[in-house]
């Protein structure tokens, strides 16, 4: 541990050169927050007054409970480089100090949306792979995250010490893992061409891949070894490290260094040669409690123990021994000083992603040059909890300027639109803060490239937001976060006591803060709805409202709900007809099915409302086989007049058309939030007007005749082609041994489930299944699946799809019948449909 | 039963014989229309019968039907427009106030079985550990007395339990109603603000006075109506869902005289009142309100209008007052600038709730609810608007308030004008400064508002959403056009032959 002083750390946060953000992630179990600890424990930052008294690693009790972190956390670290170590390095910099700020994230999926909040204020990130396990899927989906956002990736294969201790592999064999496991990894990045970027593919040769056992806090980039032999052999350590990895062999015998296995028996590959084998060696000798072997050869390395260390036996001695000659904070930290960019390499690139204005304004200008003298540009990505119950810090990244106590900011939220009111407060930063470990720290100011932590302006933003200077009124945001998981999971709370309601408010909006995807919101029917990304979101989100936010009052929570959306599977059956109240006015629609892939083109942005009609009728020309002329006849999009459904005008010659289209447009909006089945979301459904008769006289064919006929007609064109339920479905992956096949093939059998994928990982005795999971049948999947398999299989949930419920809603007694009384009963809903004939006339 | 005690013709004839009244409008119902001839003539009849002594000059007995709100309401505008001076309302009533013209009520007398209604009625009684209080429906009032007396038989016929029976009967308050009484709304007969109300002069200050929908009844000093269980004999009409929502946190059960079977399960009603809450945070998100008069009659209509439009404006929204009739939704679609509407009407019509209208109709205690800050949703329900004019909440404006939370958009919200309020304020000498600073932006025109919550004004709504604007409003060119000199002459001079 380091003990520092405020004024001390606040000195290293003006060398601009010498500051890494970076954040760590990897799969859940992967071994990040241990790696974390290993770091901090030896370069954390704590305040020196607290020093002896502080654990870093438990911030929440319920984290260690269930061994899995849940919300990321920051920690400042400090390490000074030799002169020596640093002759290699080319890039800028200030002096030897290095200030690390570094975040663990959650590796569950359920929490993604955290790791994306810290990828938006760091630049870097350390990829943990556990060595074993490989490249597993939350690798993949954070992995592209980082890169999506342009952060710089190294790797670390880590659980070295299961290689040596559990499966005592030999080291070809080991060799092989790693070198799979390095390529999984580079085939993700490999996707990710990015000239500004430059190539982010990691190589050992290269030192951007290190090699940990974080339970035991050692590890080691092949930099270490070369340094060690380039003297012995002669060569620079650029070569040696070469040498050190791919089809490089070695033979003792000759001494010769070959590119091919020259078949004798001493011949290995470099290595194998000199770096697994002396340190399978080192542990080896170690745990046999050779010391009498073990002495000389520590000497020979130049690793001196101390006495009282000397008496260590078996594990313990191996631990320190290794802990010894291979530091892991000095092997990461200094991997993640030479290959990760500080804020002002990264910020040079990272303005594209990052602000959403012209970017040769002064603002994007000073978030390129990370200019501390420019204009505040400010992102606050998450709220934490305050010791102060129900207060929040707002943390972030100063990407240009400073910020300091006291300063009034413009406070733009996601909603902002420049040159509008909407979402925009400005207000003062009461306090601004840095974490010295566990302890806060009040600070003057914070200059560009560092996270702070605000004070006062938790009433102001929700979960994110932009800051600026007042008087800067000409700034943009900067981009909102992308999330790769959505809220699919909801329940519905109340509270046991009616009066207890302004409570659950208070609470509910403090827990929206908390967490950056949890989402509060109220039902038609009044009920207050949350909704996260799966089960144990859900649970953790709830845990948190009940002990932390509510004040003591009680709740009622309903059983987990999912929402559904309805679609149709074929064109309408016939040209439906509804006539306006006044009877003057006649709509004629078709309903069919979207393309396929169409729906989602639309939820990912690439077609919109706000796009070139000129690219939109190219995209659907080209992709979706649309004719030209009638892809820019879209009216409008909806419901939110952003989704997955449209209304294409197909009419010829109309008179007065364009008149009724504001009023066909809001019946449509308001119909496809409110579908006919269930009043659940439409989606992917294309109403496609034929035809309309109207009166001549205007006033008789204002909105109040032409709303609800639009909205009746819809739903008419709607039943009448052949409507269906859409449900959500989840993306399973589970790795298993192959015992626990069996009772993972029953449990998914029971839960409508079906595997796509199973797949040995080479050179394990593990399999990975892949599998689809309707949402709905999710709940209680974890535990029933570890109690079929006695806990060695451990799912991981992402919402994947909308699948298309095959049973038929209209016909009596169905699935889907059912599933939609269902629905409706719960909505205080008629339980019966409303029937065709009450939307579709007749002439 | 017959047309006379039916109508109380006996009892109609001697109050507008007792007050002289010369032009009485007979206001019926739709449902009891098909009865108006006979009433009148009957009236008519008895009117001459007593009119020996005096005055050679008729009076006059029109018959008014198809009220324009709700026909529970006296429509005193109908009436006015044969300068009648007193109204005779049939059928269901709300008993709302009048302000011009005096009236009498005739509830009406529907069929109900006394007997099994006090049996019931006893049952539960002796069942209940809470003390009973008995409301009904005006129809049943006159079966009341009688069913009090079969009570007392009952109790005295079962003598196993001693204890008195705790079983209290609310009182209708009047049959007849003079404006003059009631005109000033401050001392309105009905005062109900969280069951507490001004006490009605009665001398002991501590009792608690309850009234709803014509019934009154008074409690015992340290009572709240939550310790009682609400009997409500009747059917499931306006009248019993107004008591439902305004007594949310009492128990109820309804005993349905026509069906002979008591109606335990009230969660439809309570589910009302959940929907009711959803629509007070949906209106927070609107920046365009729209008044709807559903009302000329109840006392204080205009009072309360003014009062919503005052505290529209206060919240920076923008209101318009619209008179339509009753509203239904082909109306309100023709507004699909309004985010919400505040309808201001009679208790008993105040909740318009269906899917079928565009925007949500709210009521003036939810709209206070929705537009003033700080006020929280407690449970409390008020459904008559004459109680609220008492009540008008007094706005404190704290300097560090918090903005305000959407559950509808999940975030963050505020409301445009406060915070423009306070950058004015911020400092003076700037104020001219940013004044021409606004006045000098240019507006982005192709710019199209988003959602549809943004528009603050009706104008700015029909600018930003409507993409058809009229005929001819779209030429950009808005300068007049150049002056041309025609050509003058005959054909040489125009020139395209020389």
């Amino acid at each position: 541990m380091v003990k520092f002083t405020a004024d001390e750390l606040r000195r290293i946060m003006d060398y601009k050169h010498n500051i890494r953000n970076m954040s760590v992630i990897a799969h859940v179990d992967h071994g990040k927050s241990t790696l974390t600890d290993s770091l901090v424990a030896a370069a954390g930052i704590i305040a020196q007054e607290v020093a002896g008294d502080v654990r870093m690693t438990d911030t929440r009790a319920d984290e260690a409970e269930r061994g899995i972190t849940i919300k990321s956390t920051g920690i400042s670290l400090y390490y000074e480089m030799t002169d020596e170590s640093l002759k290699a390095f080319k890039g800028e910099r200030n002096g030897n100090e290095y200030l690390i700020n570094l975040i663990d994230s959650p590796g569950h999926v359920d929490f993604s949306s955290e790791v994306t909040a810290a990828l938006r204020i760091t630049d870097g990130a350390l990829v943990v792979v556990d060595c074993v396990e490989g490249v597993c899927v939350q690798t993949e989906t954070v992995l592209r995250q980082a890169l999506g956002e342009r952060i710089r990736p190294v790797l670390t294969v880590n659980k070295m010490d299961r290689c040596f201790l559990e499966l005592q592999v030999d080291g070809e064999e080991a060799y092989q893992t790693f070198q799979r496991v390095i390529e999984n990894a580079n085939v993700i990045m490999a996707t990710y061409e990015d000239p500004l970027l430059g190539d982010v593919m990691v190589y050992p040769e290269k030192g951007t891949v290190a090699f940990s056992a974080g339970l035991h806090g050692w590890a080691f980039t092949l930099t270490n070894f070369a340094k060690m032999y380039a003297s012995k052999f002669g060569v620079d350590e650029s070569k040696m490290m070469e040498r050190l990895w791919g089809e490089n062999y070695f033979d003792p015998a000759t001494k010769k260094w070959t590119t091919k296995n020259s078949g004798s028996a001493t011949c290995k590959r470099g290595f194998v040669q000199f770096c697994y084998e002396p340190i399978k060696q080192i542990i080896n000798t170690c745990m046999n409690d050779q010391k009498d072997k073990l002495w000389p050869m520590l000497q020979k390395l130049g690793v001196t123990m101390k006495s009282d260390e000397k008496e260590l036996m078996g594990k313990a001695l191996m631990k320190r021994v290794m802990q010894t000659w291979l530091p892991a904070s000095s092997a990461l930290l200094e991997m993640m000083i030479f290959h990760l960019p500080s804020p002002s390499t990264a910020q040079r690139y990272r303005v594209e992603n990052l602000y959403e204005g012209p970017l040769d304004d002064q603002y994007a200008n000073a978030i390129r040059n990370c200019d501390p003298e420019g204009p505040l540009m400010l992102y606050v990505s998450k709220m934490i909890p305050a010791s102060d119950k129900g207060r929040f810090f707002a943390f972030g990244r100063v990407f240009a300027g400073k910020v300091s106590t006291g300063l009034k900011v413009r406070i733009m939220g996601p909603n902002y639109v420049p040159g509008e009111k909407k979402d925009l407060y400005v207000k003062s930063v009461q306090r601004t803060v840095i974490w010295m470990g566990k302890k806060q720290e009040t600070v003057e100011d914070v200059p560009c490239g560092n996270t702070v932590a605000l004070v006062g302006l938790d009433q102001y933003i929700t979960k994110n937001a932009t800051l600026t200077n007042e008087k800067e009124v000409d700034a943009h945001p900067i981009r909102a976060m992308k999330f790769s998981v959505s809220p699919v999971v909801r329940v519905a709370v109340q509270c046991k006591v009616a009066s207890d309601l302004p409570k659950l408010v208070e609470g509910l909006k403090r827990l929206a803060k908390s967490d950056p995807m949890v989402v509060c919101s109220i039902e038609e029917s009044g009920e207050h709805i949350i909704a996260g990304a799966g089960e144990l979101h859900l649970e953790i989100c709830l845990k948190d409202l009940v002990d932390d936010f509510m004040g003591g009052a009680e709740i009622i929570k309903s059983d987990p709900v999912v929402s559904f959306r309805e679609t149709v599977l074929e064109k309408s059956s016939r040209t439906v007809m509804s006539k306006s109240p006044n009877k003057h006015n006649r709509l004629y629609m078709e309903a069919r099915p979207l393309e396929e892939g169409l729906a989602e083109a639309i939820d990912d942005g690439r077609i919109g409302p706000r796009d070139d009609p000129k690219v939109r009728s190219k995209i659907l020309s080209e992709e979706f086989g649309w004719d030209k002329d009638l892809a820019k006849k879209i009216w409008c999009f909806g419901p939110e007049t952003t989704g997955p459904n449209m209304v294409v005008d197909m009419c010829k010659g109309v008179q007065y058309l364009n008149e009724i289209k504001d009023s066909v447009v809001a019946g449509f909006q308001w119909a496809s939030k409110e579908g006919a089945l269930s009043e659940e979301n439409m989606r992917g459904i294309c109403f496609e007007v034929c035809d309309v008769v109207l009166h001549a006289d205007a006033i008789h064919r204002g909105g109040g005749q032409v709303i609800p006929t639009a909205r009746r007609v819809i739903y008419a064109s709607q039943l009448t082609a052949k409507p269906r339920l859409l449900e959500p479905v989840y993306l399973v992956e589970i790795q298993a041994p192959e015992q626990a096949l069996g009772g993972i093939y029953s449990v998914l059998n029971q839960k409508r489930g079906h595997v796509f994928e199973e797949m040995q990982r080479p050179g394990t005795p593990l399999y990975n299944i892949k599998a689809y999971l309707p949402v709905i049948e999710s709940f209680g999947f974890s535990s029933t699946l570890r109690a079929a398999t006695s806990g060695q299989a451990f799912p991981q949930c992402v919402f994947d799809h909308w699948d298309m419920m095959m049973s038929d809603p209209l016909e009596a007694g169905s699935q889907a019948a059912i599933l939609v009384s269902d629905i409706r009963k719960r909505k205080g809903l008629k339980e019966q449909m409303t029937p065709l004939s009450e939307y579709e006339d007749k002439l | 039963m017959d047309l006379e005690s039916n109508y109380e013709i006996a009892r109609t004839a001697s109050f507008i014989r007792s007050r002289n009244f010369t032009r009485v409008a007979l206001q019926f119902p739709d449902e009891l229309l098909k009865d108006s001839t006979r009433v009148a003539r009957a009236l008519r009849d008895k009117l001459r019968s007593s009119e020996d002594n005096a005055s050679d000059k008729d009076i006059g007995l029109y018959v008014m039907a198809d009220t324009a709100y709700g026909s529970c309401c006296v429509d005193e505008v109908g009436a006015s427009h044969m300068t009648a001076d007193c109204v005779i309302h049939y059928g269901h009533t709300c008993l709302s106030p009048t302000s011009t013209l005096p009236a009498l009520f005739v509830f009406g007398k529907a069929p109900i079985s006394v007997s099994d209604c006090a049996e019931n009625l006893y049952n539960q009684v002796s069942t209940c550990a809470k003390p009973v209080m008995v409301l009904f429906g005006l129809e049943y009032a006159h079966a009341i007395h009688d069913i009090k007396a079969a009570l007392d038989i009952e109790s005295s016929r079962s003598q196993g339990s001693t204890s008195r029976l705790e079983l209290y009967f609310a009182d209708v308050i009047c049959s007849v109603m003079t404006p003059s009484e009631n005109s000033k709304p401050s001392n309105g007969n009905v005062g109900l603000d969280d069951g507490l109300s001004a006490n009605q002069g009665s001398g002991n200050a501590i009792d608690t006075r309850y009234s709803i929908g014509g019934l009154s009844w008074i409690l015992a000093e340290g009572h709240t109506i939550q310790e009682y269980l609400l009997y409500w004999v009747g059917a499931d009409n306006a009248a019993f869902a107004n008591a439902v929502l305004t007594f949310n946190g009492c128990e109820i059960v309804r005993y349905d005289a026509a069906e002979n079977v008591l109606v335990t399960d009230v969660s439809h009603q309570r589910r009302i009142l959940k929907r009711r809450y959803y629509l007070v945070e949906k209106a927070k998100d609107a920046n365009i309100i729209g008044i709807l008069v559903g009302t000329l009659g109840v006392a204080g209509y205009l009072h309360m209008i003014h009062q919503m439009k005052e505290l529209i404006t206060r919240a920076g929204k923008k209101a318009y007052t619209l008179v339509m009739g009753r509203p239904n939704p082909a109306k309100l679609a023709n507004f699909p600038e309004c985010d919400v509407f505040i309808y201001v009407s009679c208790a008993q019509t105040a909740l318009l709730d269906s899917k079928e209208f565009l925007a949500p109709v709210i009521t003036p205690f939810e709209a206070m609810l929705a537009f003033s800050r700080g006020s929280q949703w407690t449970g409390a329900y008020v459904m008559e608007f004459q109680s609220l004019m008492t009540s008008f909440p007094v706005e404190v404006k704290g300097q560090l308030e918090e903005a305000r939370f959407s559950f509808l958009q999940g975030g963050y919200v505020e409301d445009f004008d406060s915070e423009e309020i306070t950058e004015e304020n911020g400092d003076g000498t700037l104020a001219l400064v940013k004044a021409t600073e606004k006045a000098l932006r240019v507006v982005d025109n192709d710019h199209q508002l988003v959602t549809k919550g943004s528009a603050k004004s009706g104008a700015e709504y029909f600018a930003a959403h409507r993409s058809y604007h009229g005929l001819g409003i779209e030429s950009n060119n808005s300068l007049p056009e150049p002056f041309l000199i025609e050509p003058t002459g005959i054909f040489g001079g125009v020139g395209w032959d020389g």
